[in-house]
């Protein structure tokens, strides 16, 4: 069976109880538009250590994406039982060893955030299986579709759309209320789900990775996703207004997106690593690219993330990923119980090999 | 719920990327999770959506055909009766576990 909100919570709960020397149960600042408070996981070993790199994980962030969820506890368990007994991990025909799974709670601070929209998924579950935006009635009619904000349209990255972007471009957002699916909301971090995930990324300032885990379309996507990416150029940027109204075109120059050519090379490398060892499980093949394809969208939160430091460089680098499960939202959940190992073998590899990949 | 619309889950397939740009630019299509757009056979890309019947059936185009895949409200109805009632975990004791098998070898030794 699938969680129901309460139980992604308690599952939260009681992985800290279980292992207090291992994880610690974090508070987010702020409810849900609805009043339900938010828990976040900080799993290290070796907890007097010092400050160490770490990487970012949250889900159900879409309402009807609901696995996101089961898929981040899960990971967290298997990672907190692995690690206090000795123990290896295995999925499938992909196999870690204990000595890697040391490391690797050794090495970083992974924090878990499995459920960042409460509210949707409780609509979700047990009225609209099919909603995906936030809860929250303010900024319309609160009827029907006019309540909601999607909230990985809320974040500040291009949000100023209609001028960002070129009128050809079919961009994936909207600021009509009404919007049944992305209505980005009246200003960026206007909802308290999108800013908790901000808190987050402010609060562990050694952030190194951010992935946000949604479905579904079996992708690992890395930056951009406002346009296809170049290095050749580093002034067609998102922060230049001389490139207002071009952005967002498939397959044309007028602009692409800049990535620095090494930054672009680590963050495919780490999405390949992810699908590989994924695939290792049985078979699945999910594919590594960047976020663009055909249509772009503004307010993602894997290219806020990446953009943090573009534009305050005293904030860290931060690489940024959105992970689409499945071929479905709601699988069944014997079919979903294996698409969360394919995952989970993924999302192990990712952190194993993330470390490797700094070079600054 | 009484009275909810019908969402059919589709798979719209137009003759080439100038085509489904088009359509997508006609229309405000769910189209789920990931923009996953996919090729062939040869010029032609498809992509998923959720659409209610009605608009399932304005979508056909002389270079666009409408596939039904499933009754997303139906397969939706269906799965919430795969999610938990109460909570599980409502006794601090128990622990959740994780889908990897847990298992020992010798390369935490020394
Ligand atoms: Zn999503």
């Amino acid at each position: 069976m699938y969680l129901n909100i309460t139980e992604v919570d308690s599952a939260l709960v009681n992985l800290s109880g279980a292992y207090p020397s291992l994880c610690e149960l974090i508070d987010l600042p702020e409810t849900s538009v609805e009043g339900v408070a938010c828990h976040a996981l900080r799993l290290r070993a070796d907890p007097d250590g010092g400050p160490r790199d770490c990487a970012v994980f949250i889900g159900g962030v879409h309402a009807r994406e609901w696995g996101s969820c089961e898929i981040l506890v899960f990971f967290a368990a298997d990672l907190l039982e692995a690690y206090s007994t000795g123990s290896g991990l295995v999925y499938g025909g992909k196999t870690f060893t204990a000595a890697q799974v040391a490391a690797l709670l050794e090495g970083l601070d992974i924090v878990v955030f499995p459920l960042v929209n409460p509210d949707g998924r409780q609509y979700s579950q047990t009225v609209k299986a099919m909603w995906r935006k936030n809860r929250n009635p303010e900024y319309s009619t609160g009827v029907g579709d006019c309540v909601g904000v999607d909230i990985n349209r809320n974040y500040d990255f291009l949000f100023d759309f209609a001028t960002a972007f070129s009128p050809l471009s079919d961009v994936r957002v909207s600021a009509d209320p009404c919007d049944p699916q992305v209505y980005q909301g009246p200003r960026p971090f206007s909802e308290p789900e999108t800013r908790n995930v901000r808190w987050l990324l402010d609060e562990y300032p050694r952030t190194r990775w951010f992935v946000d885990v949604h479905s579904f379309s079996e992708d690992m996507l890395h930056v951009w996703g406002d346009d296809e990416n170049q290095s050749d150029d580093p002034d067609m940027n998102f922060q230049n207004s001389a490139f207002d109204g071009t952005r967002g075109v498939d397959g044309d120059t007028a602009y692409r997106e800049f990535v620095p050519k090494d930054d672009l090379d680590s963050a495919s490398g780490l999405a390949r690593h992810f699908t590989e060892a994924l695939e290792a499980v049985r078979g699945k093949q999910y594919t590594a690219k960047p976020a663009f394809d055909l249509y772009p969208t503004a307010g993602t939160s894997d290219d806020y993330a990446f953009s943090r430091h573009i534009v305050d460089p005293d904030k860290g680098k931060i690489h940024a990923y959105t992970i689409e499960w499945g071929t479905e939202f709601q699988p069944p959940w014997a079919e979903m119980k294996l698409i969360a190992k394919d995952v989970c073998a993924g999302l192990v590899q990712f952190c194993a090999d993330a470390p490797s990949t700094v070079t600054d | 719920m009484a009275g909810e619309e019908k969402i059919l889950h589709v798979r719209v397939t137009a003759a080439d990327t100038r085509a489904l740009r088009n359509l997508l630019r006609d229309e405000r299509l769910d189209v789920g999770g990931g923009p996953a757009p996919t090729p062939g056979p040869g010029d032609e890309r498809s992509i998923e959506a959720f659409v209610t019947e009605e608009k399932a059936l304005g979508l056909e185009r002389e270079d666009v055909a409408v596939h039904v895949l499933g009754d997303a409200t139906a397969i939706g109805r269906a799965r919430q009766e795969e999610v938990g009632t109460g909570d599980r975990f409502a006794d601090p004791g128990i622990v959740p576990h994780g889908l990897g098998q847990k298992v020992k070898d010798q390369s935490r030794e020394g």
